[in-house]
């Protein structure tokens, strides 16, 4: 088996065995019904006592071939609004890009928690949207307002 | 005093037929011994000669000729008394002084011993090999020197009369990695005897150096030990460089890691990514990991603990988190940081890394948030051998992209980088031209094709301008006029003189420029010329035409070079078939049409210099420097503009031009570093004045 399918297969087992409270990850199923080891279906909790809170937020991950050589895409699906996140709905993290800080040792689990840590702590060096970014760098109120919005549309299933 | 000549290009020829092809030079040895001997002999029996000298071309002033005359007769005759230790003339015992001589020995204790070519044919090779190179430099030094000292060339100080050496020191460190260690030694010796026959015909004032070149080139043939006796000098636009080879660069590599190896107690290969660390600049690497040795470290993905020996291992109960295996008798390797990987796993990472990437100085560990730097140790002992290769090439790489004082040649595969102390804060004073083995010229400070006389910023500023300009300016200077209320540029788009301003509403008329109100009844007829309105509103037009018209001056005639150095260089390329036929024409040697080439490739350097003297004029503030160095640059031209005349004459009537030509060809490089040198130190000397800031 492929270095690829075989760590993926392998993440699955320790992702059943044990996962963070609230968070989802699970491959998808293809329309003719197999699993899909390379799409995951994945959702992040907003944290504890954040302006998140409350909110579940679903994305997908997509696993290229070179996977882990090379990082996988993560997307909100819908797109979230967030400073770093693109309007496509991709994440914009270090250690999902492949020239900065990610390491193949990196697994689904540090990057999901790596997104739930990025929520409510955005990165205002790289900005990925015009929106959440011109309002949480020029009127925190408003952002603030606009993320609680946000919670509400992405209740816990 | 054609066979002279002869004599001379013979010497010539078998230079530039060497310098193409060293890699043969010892087949060839023996012929070309052979063949330069006549002119040892005519040199020898100097007697013979009655007028050693080229006819002096029309431009040229004769005063220089008639003071050089006899010189170089005399000494030639009487070599016994010389008037300074003429170099290549008299056999060791006699001039070599001694530290001259310890040096010598010094050297030859360096020098590898069996030299595998006979000495003479070394020699003789080694010499035409310098002479070729420095040819065009010396000569026209001698010449520079001649045309700025009104002291008798007699009595010229050693220094002064050498200062055409420096191409030759150049010449050396160029030759060095080329040739075999023993050939090398005598590929020093020789070039040093042979600029010392240069620098005797200058100090004794021969405006044939070619004569020097034959006389010194061929008679030191039989010793060689006088070298070096003054010191070198370079001219004013010439700077210090060296060119490197790869093996040149991994050596500095290697002496500066063993070095700080050695003074901060670290493992060598830990020392070289603390350098890579520091952009190697080691005193201040140094200086810093004194005051904080950890943080240094630490910053440098090094770690401070440097216990144990890099090896793979089997390690009990383990699984690898990159690829989940866990077999029991899976190889591990993990560096001093402890993130632990399968060996596989480890050595795909860094092949992804290496080839894909094009990374090697900075790798880090493949652990999640682990910066610690995989030091090239690991790295041998993980990777196959062809990605070691690659490895080592991106350091290299990346060592000369570090290094300040460090370029790659431009030119498309080429793989020598060039050492050049030039500061970027001198650029401003210095164009910094130099020569890498690959002989691509080309300006350390920029990578641009070698732009002297002109300053990198200014090269930049033209030729941006020239992106931007040149072809719209010629086509506004033609067709169009400004609105003389908002200047706005403006195209004539019917037969009517009325004109209305699209942007600002003017009305005026296209004739005279002048109010339209004004023309009062005699409409469409302009004859007015006599206004005050129109006047003021043509010489507004008329300021702005003129800059726009001045560029185009310096345009035009920048641009007409560059054209006229690729026909010629067509032209070059149609030279070899010419040489040939020039040889059955009119039976002369291939060796004998040789000065075709050597004329091409002036004719090449002198363009590529007129070019860029254009670019330089347009940006200076007119004054009296300025007008003499447009006398220098009028005269490049001339010399440069009639060589080209003769050049593309029939194969028929070459052979008779060939002194002409010859002469030309020495006069134009004389021009050229005249130029030259006078614009350099005036840059040096912050004397010029710019019509703009930069």
């Amino acid at each position: 088996m492929s270095l690829c399918q075989n760590r993926l297969q392998e993440e699955r087992k320790q992702w059943r065995r044990d996962h963070p409270f609230g968070f989802v990850a699970k491959p998808q199923r293809t329309a003719q019904g197999t699993l899909d080891l390379k799409r995951w279906e994945c959702a992040v909790p907003g944290k504890k006592d954040t302006l998140w809170e409350g909110g579940v937020y679903k994305l997908d991950v997509i696993f290229p071939d070179e996977y882990p050589t090379k990082p996988p895409k993560c997307k909100f699906t819908p797109p979230l609004f967030h400073p770093n996140v693109y309007p496509s709905g991709t994440v914009c993290l270090s250690i999902l890009n492949e020239e900065e800080a990610w390491r193949p040792a990196i697994t689904i689990r540090q990057i999901l928690l790596g997104i739930q840590d990025l929520l409510n702590d955005p990165n205002p060096e790289s900005p990925a949207q015009a929106d959440a970014y011109n309002l949480f760098k020029k009127d925190r109120p408003a952002y603030e307002r606009r993320v609680r919005q946000v919670v509400k549309e992405n209740p816990p299933m | 005093m054609i066979e002279l000549w002869i004599d001379e290009n013979l010497k010539l020829e078998v230079a530039i037929d060497l310098r193409t092809q060293s890699e043969v030079e010892q087949t060839q040895q023996p012929n070309l011994n052979a063949a330069s001997s006549p002119g040892a002999k005519h040199v020898i029996d100097g007697s013979a000669r009655s007028h050693p000298f080229p006819t002096p071309s029309p431009s040229e002033p004769s005063s220089h000729f008639s003071s050089d005359v006899v010189a170089p007769e005399e000494s030639l005759l009487k070599p016994t008394p010389p008037l300074l230790p003429p170099a290549g003339i008299l056999p060791p015992p006699f001039i070599t002084p001694p530290s001259t001589r310890k040096r010598k020995a010094a050297e030859a204790a360096i020098a590898d011993d069996n030299q595998p070519l006979p000495k003479s044919a070394t020699k003789a090779a080694h010499a035409r090999n310098a002479t070729a190179s420095d040819r065009p430099s010396t000569r026209a030094k001698s010449n520079t020197d001649k045309n700025r000292s009104t002291l008798p060339i007699l009595t010229q100080s050693p220094e002064s009369g050498n200062s055409g050496k420096s191409p030759v020191g150049l010449k050396r460190d160029i030759a060095t990695p080329a040739t075999t260690t023993g050939s090398m030694d005598s590929d020093d010796d020789f070039m040093s005897d042979v600029s010392s026959g240069d620098d005797f015909a200058d100090t004794q004032g021969s405006d044939d150096e070619s004569l020097g070149e034959v006389d010194f080139g061929d008679l030191d043939t039989g010793f060689s030990d006088d070298k070096d006796l003054i010191k070198q000098k370079r001219k004013p636009y010439e700077v210090e460089f060296k060119v490197l080879d790869t093996s040149d660069i991994e050596r500095e590599q290697l002496v500066q890691i063993n070095e700080v190896s050695a003074i901060l107690g670290l493992p060598p290969e830990s020392a070289a990514i603390l350098l890579r660390f520091g952009r190697w600049k080691q005193e201040k690497l140094i200086e810093g990991y004194m005051e904080h040795p950890e943080e240094t470290l630490e910053e440098a993905g090094l770690g401070t603990n440097f216990e144990g020996t890099a090896k793979t291992e089997v390690v009990s109960d383990f699984m690898c988190d990159i690829c989940c295996e866990d077999g029991s008798d899976l190889q591990t390797y993990a560096m001093r940081c402890g993130h632990r990987f399968c060996v596989d796993c480890y050595r795909h990472y860094l092949a992804g890394k290496i080839k894909d990437e094009g990374e090697a100085a900075r790798i880090e560990c493949p652990g999640d948030n682990c910066h610690r730097i995989v030091d090239s140790k690991s790295l041998n002992l993980l990777v196959t051998d062809d990605l070691k290769g690659r490895y080592r090439t991106l350091l290299t790489r990346t060592y000369v992209d570090n290094k300040d004082n460090l370029r790659w040649c431009p030119a498309p595969n080429c793989e020598y980088a060039v050492d050049c102390p030039v500061k970027t804060r001198e650029l401003r004073r210095i164009v910094p031209t130099v020569r890498c083995f690959c002989k691509h010229e080309f300006c350390f400070g920029c990578a641009i094709t070698d732009h002297q006389p002109t300053p990198c910023a200014l090269v930049k500023m033209w030729l941006q301008k020239c992106e931007d300009d040149s072809e719209t300016a010629n086509w506004i200077s033609a067709n169009t006029k400004e609105c003389p209320k908002c200047q706005s540029t403006i195209e004539k788009n019917g037969g009517c003189n009325h004109m209305t301003c699209r942007k600002c509403k003017h009305e005026f008329c296209w004739m005279c420029m002048g109010l339209w109100s004004e023309h009062g009844t005699s409409w469409y007829n302009c004859s007015r010329y006599e206004e005050k309105s129109g006047s003021d509103a043509r010489g507004a037009q008329a300021k702005s035409r003129q800059s726009l018209e001045r560029y185009l001056h310096y345009y035009n005639r920048y641009a007409n070079h560059e054209q006229s150095a690729k026909l010629d260089k067509d032209l070059y390329l149609k030279t070899e078939k010419k040489m040939t036929s020039l040889q059955s024409q009119s039976g002369l040697s291939w060796i004998e049409v040789q000065f075709l080439d050597t004329a091409s490739q002036a004719l090449q350097q002198c363009r590529q210099t007129l070019k860029w003297t254009y670019a330089f004029a347009f940006y200076l503030a007119r004054n009296n420097l300025t007008e003499i160095f447009e006398d220098n640059q009028k005269d490049l031209e001339m010399a440069v503009e009639s060589l080209s005349e003769m050049f593309e004459k029939p194969v028929s009537e070459l052979a008779e031009l060939k002194v002409d030509i010859l002469d030309k060809t020495a006069y134009c490089n004389k021009r050229r570093v005249i130029l030259l040198s006078d614009t350099a130190e005036n840059l040096k000397n912050g004397e010029w004045s710019f019509n703009i800031e930069w």
